[in-house]
């Protein structure tokens, strides 16, 4: 940095070679208090406006477990979709799933039951990544054949990938791309980021119903705050389908049904598609019903159940639903009640028949990870996430799923409160009004008002009050925070919508990245292709310690116009974090 | 199970193996047993069938001697077209349309068939309207029918009035019926609206727009819709950070002199002490999107319709998961979720572009394969295929008749006997000008759970080079000496002699010697001994061509060309009298890649 400046109009640098007066012919620098700035390197924030040339096309490529889409920014949808699949594992020119004769024998890939319909494993032991960058590479040429049409001159590529993603794999990734397709340069968005992005907003709640596992980040003014995870996604959802489906299959038979192991019966392709197509999420009222079980930590409202008019239950029971199944020994049609097709969705994603104390940390059933997730959220976060949840991940599309969720983690927080603190003695404390601390209302009486604050009145105050800790706060005279005003005064005094339980849509994450690229946002993680090439994923320095100035990922008027990675220091971002 | 066509499939030499990602794992046990066994190649490793291609479909470079696959080509792109009706598409089309054909060829959606556009006899509605000032032409609709499955767009009650120009129609058309405006429509719409009550005032259009805003809220906003909402509000907020406060484009504004960007640079230097309130107003100033004109848009959770739908319906009514694969992005509607899976929510598919392309070399930038730029022209204007330069190897089971007289029931691609030793006949065919010297090598015992042993009995020799069949021919009427090759059936007895000793009629292979020669191939024995496929635990399974007996070879072959001379002429005359080209400057080229060659399946 330079760090002389020397001061007056036009002093020691001559009129001719400043580059101010290049745009602007006069000064409009008050006096000699502002210094000019010497002739120096342009800083990346004020790159040349080459940089800004619309005809050039940068290539958005999300990456999932499943699939890949590929686009271009700007474009409101992928131009093409790539899902991973066994028949991409296959030589070139080995044309034998169009051969009559051929049938695939999924028995002899049971070891492997649908994995390989997946790009990768975030557990890396033992696992070739150099066949995770080969099946990027050939997903994305087939994606650049197939529906891009564009020639193989390099292009620059943002890649939105999950936050998660270990190093190994997302270095693995990085490798093919950069080899093979020789982009410049690859910037990486999360894709929580872009989600948030996607549904215009600055806060929310991402809930990923993805296929390895859900994840739920809270993201505040497009930072992640918190990411939780639990195993409950779309694998475990067509396990499940596969049992119930094995389970009806082989009840003529008597067979027992043991052990860890599932000895699977059915392909996955089979299991896979039904439960894309008929599996459905029973509502919090059915479920309930059904299931009657009240645990400690989830008692069950029975006033709000009786009020319920009953639904068509009856009548649903008796129906049936017939499902043709190929792939077991014998082709055979099995019957199932309509019923039993809400089992898979209910024993995947809430096991509501164990009580909330005996899941792992890893298993969590979604309405609890959804509700610790926002838990451990700061209180003004929490409010502003708990009202911009956004669903996305391909176990969102099972019908009743969302609504279910939402329904679940409203009930919790009637119930409990938004309150972390669970078991016997606080049960006590509750029930008892004499040992209860001053000033805290009693929880059941709160019941209705958590549902119904009203977004105008809804406030760090309201939440506080709720809380049944900080309730002195409420009663404190607000501190004037100079900081605060500061920012209040940037923004429209619109009140904000928060503390409501809320869903919105987002157009995806893929377009929410074609939304930032677009809007020429630069990225905190932008690797050029020499530089890997160097260092590879060892040469990322930290996030921190690369000048965020240059690069902030708000999508402010600071992060609006930069070049590729400034200097040498670049970094992967929240990937490299750890 | 179908007996095994033997094959070849050669590796391109520009994949490589080593470890991705993991320089810190150079320790690992995997890899130091690879070092060991020197880079044994396992065509049976997940990642080899990436690199693994058939001669067909390799291409070479002349001027780096290399094989060229299509993972190691730069395209270009020559033109686009549409696959159903041929129909040339400019390429600036492709940016603002699409990469679908966007005149009337679909798929339909169900069996991707290709749909044809039928006219409905729609039975009028009103018998009024038949009445003679109709002119007894009653209204028709249009359809898109699949002549395969019969699914017919109707089906999705979509009928369009005109039998041309489907695509457009179509995207008026939700499913069901009902029409939505195109993303222009809709902007020019709002421009109406606006310029209609807006008087120049700021504040009146802000207020039309509002309205606009409330009169479409109304409406179901689709994705294309919500996309276009978001890009314009963000560029609004970017454009003017604090719409009252300073009008300070944060585009136009990227000269020095202006005072926010001074202070913002001495922000810089100084490490934020110079906190004047613009900047901090500037950078935290976007605000979120509020109501669904600009963006914003709450989720429907109930879905209990949908179930209900579900409920009645049946599986077929409900679409796979290879038809929502094939479905493109339907921008027409909003977020779909769980009711993308009814058949009814299916739209036709509107066919993929199709390109031809010309490749280049990475290298050198010289062209190697280059397509007629007609698209009804499927030829090619330069296409250097591999198979012209590097020798083709084509396998043949060798049964040994005689031995006791009744082994000619072996069938090509009949199954292998465990332990039985068999042999294979592979034929090195030279396709080019100068001859070859080819040096084979493999591993002993194949990879994989179960090891067959592999012996080539010559690994090391000579093919003549590919000269003219009639120079050949006329030669050989002069020197009656060099009798080995003529082609056609007249060789085979004598090749049979060449390769074999016969004593008492039996024929018997000989290690370090070649079977057979012709005028520009050698065939070769290969002796394998089949493993046999017992497994070891009970659980395990064989997994798919595991009972394949593929190995794998290193070929390596050296040629000499005259240096800089022309090819045509020096190679037919260095034929000519092989090894005469004395006192000319000799080039030494070689090509050395792996191969597999699939022989049969062993039996179970």
């Amino acid at each position: 940095m330079a760090s002389s400046s020397t001061p007056g109009g036009g002093g020691a640098v001559p009129q001719h070679r400043s580059v101010a007066s290049i745009r602007s012919p006069h000064h409009h620098t008050s006096g000699s208090s502002n210094p000019s700035t010497p002739h120096r390197p342009i800083h990346s924030n004020f790159g040349s406006p080459s940089s800004l040339r619309a005809d050039e096309d940068i290539i958005i490529i999300e990456l999932g477990t499943r699939k890949l889409q590929v686009g271009f920014a700007g474009d409101a949808a992928p131009r093409g979709c790539v899902w991973f699949g066994p028949e991409q594992l296959r030589r070139v020119g080995d044309f034998r799933d169009w051969s009559p004769e051929y049938k695939f024998d999924w028995r002899k890939t049971k070891d492997s039951w649908g994995r390989d319909h997946e790009l990768w494993d975030y557990d890396v032991r033992g696992n070739d990544l150099g066949l995770i960058g080969d099946k990027i590479e050939r997903a994305l040429r087939d994606a650049y054949t197939k529906y891009m049409l564009i020639d193989s001159r390099p292009r620059r590529m943002v890649c939105v990938l999950p936050s998660g993603l270990p190093i190994p794999v997302l270095s693995a990734a990085l490798d093919s791309l950069f080899s093979r397709f020789q982009p410049p340069t690859i910037s990486l968005l999360s894709s929580s980021i872009a989600l948030t992005v996607g549904a215009g907003v600055r806060s929310s709640l991402i809930i990923d119903l993805g296929w390895r596992e859900t994840v739920v980040t809270g993201v505040y003014e497009y930072r992640e705050m918190n990411c939780n995870r639990s195993i409950r996604g779309g694998k475990l959802l067509a396990e499940r389908t596969h049992n119930l489906l094995a389970k009806h299959l082989s009840n003529a038979e008597k067979k027992e049904e043991n052990g860890e192991k599932i000895d699977y019966q059915l392909s996955f392709e089979e299991c896979n598609d039904i439960a894309t197509r008929l599996v459905w999420c029973k509502s919090n009222q059915q479920s309930t019903k059904t299931a009657e079980t009240s645990s400690e930590g989830l008692p069950t409202l029975h006033e709000q159940d009786e009020s319920e008019p009953p639904t068509p239950a009856a009548d649903e029971k008796t129906s049936t639903v017939s499902i043709p199944l190929r792939s077991y020994k014998k082709p055979v049609t099995l019957e199932l009640p309509w019923d039993a097709l809400a089992e898979p969705a209910e024993d995947a994603f809430f096991d509501s028949q164990y009580s909330a104390q005996s899941f792992d940390d890893h298993e969590l059933p979604l309405h609890l990870l959804v509700y610790r997730s926002l838990l451990q959220l700061p209180l003004d976060a929490r409010a502003l996430c708990m009202s911009r949840i956004i669903f996305t991940g391909g176990c969102s599309s099972v019908l009743g799923l969302r609504s279910r969720i939402v329904d679940e983690v409203m009930k919790l927080v009637q119930v409990i409160g938004w309150d972390g603190v669970v078991g016997k003695g606080v049960e006590q404390t509750r029930a008892n009004p004499k040992i209860k601390p001053k000033g805290v209302r009693p929880v059941a009486s709160t019941t209705a008002s958590t549902a119904t604050r009203s977004p105008s009145s809804a406030g760090p105050g309201v939440d506080e009050e709720l809380d049944g800790v900080w309730h002195d706060a409420a009663n404190a005279l607000m501190e004037v925070d100079p900081i605060e005003e500061q920012l209040k005064r940037g923004r429209d005094n619109r009140p904000v919508f928060q503390g409501k339980m809320r869903a919105i849509e987002s157009v995806g994450a893929w377009s929410g990245a074609s939304l930032v690229a677009q809007l020429k946002a630069s990225p905190v993680s932008t690797i050029d292709r020499e530089i890997w090439l160097q260092h590879g994923a060892a040469g990322a320095s930290k996030a921190g310690e690369v000048d965020q100035k240059s690069s902030r990922q708000s999508l402010g008027a600071g992060g609006l116009i930069r070049g590729s990675a400034s200097g040498a220091s670049w970094t992967l971002g929240v990937w490299g974090a750890n | 199970m179908a007996p095994l066509e033997p094959y070849t499939y050669i590796q391109c030499p520009c994949s490589d193996f080593s470890p991705l990602g993991q320089p810190a794992d150079a320790s690992s046990p995997t890899s130091a047993e690879e070092e060991e066994e020197e880079h044994t190649f396992d065509p049976r490793a997940p990642r080899s069938n990436f690199g693994l291609y058939p001669l067909e479909y390799l291409l070479y470079c002349e001027d780096c001697h290399q094989i060229r696959c299509p993972r190691c080509v730069a395209e270009e792109i020559v033109t686009y077209y549409c696959p159903s009706c041929l129909f040339e598409v400019p390429s600036s089309n492709l940016k603002s349309e699409g990469n679908r054909c966007t005149r009337s060829c679909f798929q339909c959606p169900i069996c991707i068939g290709p749909l044809s556009v039928t006219s409905l006899e729609s039975a009028p509605p009103d018998p009024n309207l038949l009445s003679p000032d109709q002119g007894g032409i009653p209204h028709t609709t249009y359809c898109l029918t699949c002549s395969y499955c019969n699914w017919s767009s109707t089906e999705i009650g979509i009928r369009f009035d005109k039998p041309n120009s489907i695509h457009a129609q179509l995207a008026k058309i939700r499913n069901g019926g009902e029409t939505r405006l195109t993303a222009k429509e809709r902007k020019e719409r709002r421009k109406e609206l606006s310029s209609h009550r807006g008087g120049g005032h700021a504040a009146a259009v802000a207020a039309a727009a509002a309205a606009a805003a409330a009169s479409e809220e109304a409406e179901v906003v689709d994705l294309e819709t919500q996309f276009a909402n978001l890009k314009s509000f963000y560029n609004r907020q970017l454009a003017d950070p604090n719409a009252s406060e300073n009008s300070l484009s944060t585009l136009g504004d990227l000269g020095f002199s202006s005072p926010s960007s001074l202070s913002r640079i001495m922000n810089l230097y100084t490490g934020g002490r110079l906190n004047d309130t613009r900047t901090k107003s500037r950078l935290g100033i976007m605000r979120e999107a509020y109501t669904p004109s600009e963006g914003l848009l709450v989720a429907n959770l109930d879905e209990s319709d949908a179930i209900a739908k579900l409920h009645q319906t049946t599986l077929e009514d409900t679409s796979s998961m290879d038809q929502l694969m094939a479905q493109p992005p339907n921008l027409g509607e909003p977020q779909l979720h769980g009711e993308a899976c009814f058949a009814s929510s299916l739209r036709p598919i509107p066919y993929l572009l199709r390109t031809k392309r010309s490749k280049r070399c990475p290298v050198c930038r010289h062209i190697i394969s280059k397509p007629e730029a007609k698209i009804q022209n499927t030829r090619f204007r330069i296409r250097l295929v591999a198979g012209s330069y590097m020798p083709s190897i084509s396998i043949k089971r060798l049964s040994l008749p005689g031995a006791n007289g009744s082994s000619s029931s072996l069938v090509a691609g009949d199954f292998l006997e465990p332990f039985k030793p068999v042999h294979f006949v592979l034929t090195f065919k030279n396709p080019i000008f100068e001859p070859l010297k080819v040096t084979l090598g493999t591993p002993a015992k194949t990879p994989g759970r179960f090891p067959s042993k592999v012996t080539v009995l010559c690994p090391t020799f000579d093919i003549d080079a590919n000269t003219d069949v009639w120079d050949e021919a006329l030669k050989d009427n002069d020197r009656e000496s060099s009798v080995r090759n003529t082609d056609g059936s007249g060789s085979s007895s004598r090749r049979q002699r060449a390769g074999t000793v016969g004593e008492s009629g039996q024929f018997q292979v000989e290690a370090g010697k070649v079977w057979g020669r012709g005028r520009n191939w050698v065939s070769i024995v290969v002796e394998v001994v089949p493993a046999s496929l017992q497994l070891r635990n009970k659980d395990d399974v064989l997994k798919e061509d595991e009972d394949i007996l593929e190995i794998p070879m290193f070929v390596r072959i050296e040629w000499e060309v005259e240096g800089g001379g022309d090819d045509d002429v020096s190679g037919q005359s260095a034929a000519g009298r092989s090894g005469a080209g004395t006192g000319e400057q000799k080039e030494k080229r070689e090509l050395a890649y792996w191969c597999v060659l699939g022989l049969g399946r062993i039996k179970q």
